[in-house]
């Protein structure tokens, strides 16, 4: 009897472990789909919010930023309709920024690289104007660089002082008074501090700084 | 705690105050005391140039209307001999015209020791007014280059520094317009 009850005693506890495990492992398997599920919806959410944030100008990311998160989410391969309609259309947008920044890059680099041979032939202007040998050589000077703005009566703004961000500006004069000012004086104590432009490249607007 | 921002307080408002009776950092008062002092230097050049027997006369008259706008529309410029004890003022145009025809072949004129006597002060409208003064050598030539007159005076030149406001390229401009006074004479000498 006693072994009889023994032997169902280790029945039931096989078939007990047997059933049980089963179970265990169907959970896990559920636990983990998911586990995944939400994981999947989640970034699908963080993708559309993310795409849309960068349609509609709504983050402070940079061209390079929006670049990487647009990369991440295509890394994520969601296989989404709404995301791969959001990344067609951030895509197109990104191209634009960056040909727009890069012409203005281009533009940029061409007005520093006029400003600074403007700088480099005024400066070399005012020191031929002011160490000329006769006052015929400095006035064929004058002449030469007065084609290089837009009239004689072309402003010009002396800075005597930056103080925080502040100048302080000498009485303002025109193009043609300054240079024969350098003529006169024989000295040319200022420097090319800011050069505006016309339509037609010519200088209409000019800051010049004491050395 | 307390009395360190009681005491950063008080120093703050001495400081204000003492910029607001001025008006302005010391380094920007700096700049305009050397603005002013500039404008004499300019002034001694366009004095030597109508001066000269060498510059053309249109080119003199160009001078004469840049040195003309270094003064105020009133000014006089005092001139002295040694022959006379009198001091003749001319408005600053009649002046230049009398040095481009003054009876001599060459001459030479030299400004030096140009400093403040009386340094620029703010007065109840904002206008910052001092003295400068300055020593002039003139050398008179004949035809055969011999020196016929030499004196030196010493004069005095107010100057009025204002802050004004212009319009360039669309936005205000704030500058300070220096202005001459009055060059008084204070002493002719042989020397």
């Amino acid at each position: 009897m006693k072994s009889k009850i023994t032997t169902v005693m280790m029945v039931l506890l096989a078939a007990f472990i047997t059933i049980g495990g089963t179970t265990s492992c169907k959970s896990k398997k559920r636990l983990a789909k998911e586990a995944a599920e939400a994981e999947y919806k989640s970034r699908v959410d963080q993708a559309i919010k993310d795409l849309n944030a960068i349609l509609d100008d709504e983050t402070l990311w940079s061209l390079e930023e929006k670049g990487a998160r647009v990369q991440t989410i295509k890394d994520w391969n969601l296989q989404n309709a709404e995301v791969d309609d959001l990344l067609f259309q951030v895509e197109k947008k990104l191209a634009r920024e960056r040909a727009q920044k890069e012409e203005q890059e281009r533009r940029e680099r061409e007005e520093r690289e006029k400003a600074n041979a403007a700088d480099a032939v005024l400066g070399r202007a005012f020191n031929s104007i002011a160490n000329a040998g006769s006052a015929s050589q400095a006035n064929r000077v004058i002449n030469e660089t007065l084609g290089m703005f837009e009239s004689p009566n072309t402003p010009v703004l002396i800075i005597i002082k930056q103080n925080a961000g502040f100048n302080d500006y000498d009485r303002p004069t025109t193009i043609e008074k300054y240079l024969n000012y350098v003529k006169d004086q024989k000295k040319a104590t200022e420097k090319v501090h800011e050069i505006k432009y016309n339509s037609n490249g010519k200088i209409n607007e000019i800051e010049l700084i004491k050395k | 705690m307390k009395k360190i921002i009681a005491t950063l307080v008080i120093a703050l408002c001495v400081v204000g105050s003492a910029m607001a009776q001025d008006g302005l950092s010391p380094e920007r008062k700096q700049a305009i005391d050397s603005l002013a002092l500039e404008k004499v230097r300019d002034l001694s050049k366009y004095i030597k140039i109508v001066g000269s027997k060498e510059t053309p006369f249109s080119e003199a008259n160009r001078v004469i209307d840049r040195a003309e706008e270094l003064f105020m529309s009133d000014a006089e410029i005092g001139v002295s001999s040694l022959g006379s004890n009198q001091i003749t003022y001319y408005r600053v145009r009649k002046y230049f015209e009398h040095l481009m025809r003054l009876n001599y072949d060459r001459v030479e004129i030299e400004w030096y020791n140009i400093e403040y006597v009386s340094d620029l002060q703010r007065q109840p409208d904002g206008t910052y007014v001092g003295v400068i003064t300055i020593f002039q050598t003139f050398r008179g030539y004949d035809a055969e280059g011999n020196m016929v007159y030499k004196d030196t005076t010493k004069k005095d030149i107010t100057v009025y520094v204002k802050r004004k406001e212009t319009q360039i390229g669309g936005r205000t401009i704030g500058f300070w317009d220096v202005l001459l006074g009055d060059m008084r004479v204070k002493e002719t000498t042989n020397r």
